[in-house]
């Protein structure tokens, strides 16, 4: 890494720490309650069979594995695809792809930076290893947060390490969406609209793939939405599934190197 | 012949249909403080965002300090200095914290940095306090700051004084003067044509794109018109001194006409045939001449 590329590294971490922080804390704390609420062995006994007597479209609704899940170690999974920690780990990527170029370009600051002897990769670089890891300290946090809990009110048959692969597929799916942020932002010249199509972008993600889900006739659109490779009831159930990490990490790769490019031509 | 700091050909940069900037061929000498002139929306602050790579152009080319101006030409961004004409600072950082950032990334050492802090007066009590509380003055002396506080090759200032009370001015007119004496080349834009007429060697100026004249501010005077004032013992025929240059004024006993340099000693030997009591004849400033080429 070039001695630019760190210093501007230092830049975001200065810009971002309070976030950062605040972040990770919710992240653990939340995680930290959910282990605190998820059911006994006994409790999701009776709400199985309780939700056994539901309507078939109600079921649907739900969600197919709805009944599969309602155990303890499933609950604590759904709370990684729960929208609190989704929106944590969305304000990290929204923040920081999209304030490490187009904020700049757009507040003018941008001008200070790239009239010094800094390369315009550097810059990309920058805001990518930042979004990164911190993006992996709050899928960390989170993690912590459910091993924390599960120490102090230990769950049989539930152990935290079930839950790494879960929060390792998290990181991933939101490096790509953060891969899709920094090339938004790379072709951006305003902080704003880069961060209402990032934002944007996720939402209809999101909502396509609960969609796709429970509505028949477009189904076939939900390996549209990025959502459709995470599923962390899945991963406890099944491991992780290669080819879902692999289609993240390459729409992660993707994006970033585009991002590269198109920084690197553009007019700022 | 000295090597040259900056030097254009043809350049050129259109967004879209509109012409910023129109083949633009200029030459600055390492040294050289450099004024560059113009209204606004004339082009000036687009050919130094050109000069720093900060934007691509659509003809033409530069080179800066003997290398190519080009986004990737990071390397010779390192001599260089620059203050934007929009400046824009992080509000939440520290005066000392944004100058600081700033050298870093810039990668030399910082070695003016306590002489022009306490030359534009700011105090460390300032320094130390965030951005966002500073007035505008203020600001524009921590952007002079951190544009020269390396010591650069050259530097690019933008519009520098804007903002900045006349005792301020005083004294930023003074560093230039020096940072010129220790060798550094300077090239800075403005519409105040008195701080050209004072700090410049030569001086460009620009319009809708096109550079209109460069010269030194000698040279550009000389090619302006002569503002002569006649004043006559007895009522004469201001309709005689017609054809040696435009009568602008005219009453019973005084005339005053535009006369361009090459026709002053016949107007002088006209005059001399005529009751002359009194002639002036005013070499323009600076401004005329700006006024002229805008007109």
């Amino acid at each position: 890494m070039s001695a630019g590329a760190g210093t501007l590294l230092g830049h975001h971490w200065r810009r971002h720490r309070t976030a950062l922080v605040m972040l990770c804390l919710g992240m653990a704390l939340f995680q930290g309650i959910i282990t605190r609420v998820a059911p006994s062995p006994e409790q999701a006994s009776f709400l199985r069979n309780l939700l056994q007597m539901a309507p078939g479209p109600v079921l649907q609704a739900l969600g197919e594995q709805i009944t599969a899940n309602l155990s303890a170690r499933g609950f604590l999974a759904f709370f990684y695809v729960h929208p609190f920690p989704l929106l944590m780990l969305a304000v990290w990527s929204i923040r920081v792809s999209a304030g490490a170029l187009a904020r700049e370009i757009g507040q003018g600051t941008m001008d200070l930076i790239a009239s010094r002897p800094v390369t315009r990769a550097s810059q990309v670089t920058a805001a990518l290893i930042a979004l990164l890891a911190g993006l992996a300290l709050i899928a960390a946090a989170a993690w912590a947060g459910t091993a924390i809990g599960l120490f102090s009110r230990p769950i049989p048959e539930v152990r935290a390490t079930d839950y790494l692969p879960a929060a390792f597929q998290l990181w991933l799916l939101f490096a790509a969406f953060g891969g899709v942020g920094l090339l938004i932002s790379a072709s951006h010249k305003e902080g704003g609209p880069a961060i209402a199509l990032l934002a944007g972008l996720m939402a209809v993600s999101f909502a396509l793939d609960y969609l796709a889900r429970v509505w028949q006739p477009i189904h076939g659109l939900r390996p549209l939405s990025l959502f459709r490779y995470y599923d962390p009831q899945a991963i406890l159930r099944q491991g992780l599934a290669g080819a879902d990490a692999l289609v993240l990490v390459g729409v992660a790769v993707v994006t970033a190197i585009a991002a590269y490019a198109v920084f690197a031509w553009r007019d700022l | 012949m000295s090597s040259a700091a900056i030097e254009t050909r043809g350049l050129g940069k259109r967004y879209g249909r509109v012409r910023a900037l129109e083949d633009l061929s200029l030459r600055v000498e390492e040294g050289e403080v450099f004024g560059f002139l113009g209204p606004n929306g004339a082009g000036k602050t687009t050919t130094i965002r050109l000069l720093l790579g900060l934007l691509r152009p659509s003809a033409g080319a530069a080179t800066v300090l003997g290398r190519a101006a080009a986004p990737g030409a990071a390397e010779v961004r390192g001599d260089l200095g620059y203050l934007p004409g929009e400046l824009a600072l992080w509000p939440a950082f520290t005066g000392a914290h944004t100058l600081a950032f700033l050298e870093r990334l810039s990668g030399r050492p910082a070695v003016d940095r306590a002489a022009l802090v306490g030359r534009l007066g700011l105090t460390t009590a300032e320094l130390d306090r965030a951005v966002h509380g500073y007035s505008d003055g203020m600001k524009q002396k921590l952007g002079i700051v951190q544009a020269l506080q390396c010591r650069p090759k050259l530097a690019l200032l933008d519009e520098p004084t804007k903002g900045l009370d006349p005792l301020v001015q005083r004294e930023f007119y003074a560093v230039l003067a020096d940072a010129r004496r220790q060798g550094m080349t300077i090239f800075f834009s403005s519409h105040v044509i008195s701080e050209a007429e004072r700090v410049c060697d030569r001086v460009g100026m620009l319009r809708a794109g096109k550079l209109v004249s460069v010269g030194t501010v000698e040279e550009l005077r000389r090619a302006q018109r002569r503002r002569v004032i006649a004043v006559f013992g007895d009522d004469v025929d201001a309709a005689a001194l017609a054809h040696f240059g435009e009568v602008v004024e005219r009453e019973a006993r005084r005339v005053v006409l535009q006369v361009a340099q090459e026709e002053l000693p016949a107007l002088v030997a006209r005059l001399g045939m005529m009751p002359l009591v009194d002639l002036v004849v005013e070499p323009p400033s600076l401004e005329e001449v700006f006024l002229e080429r805008y007109r």
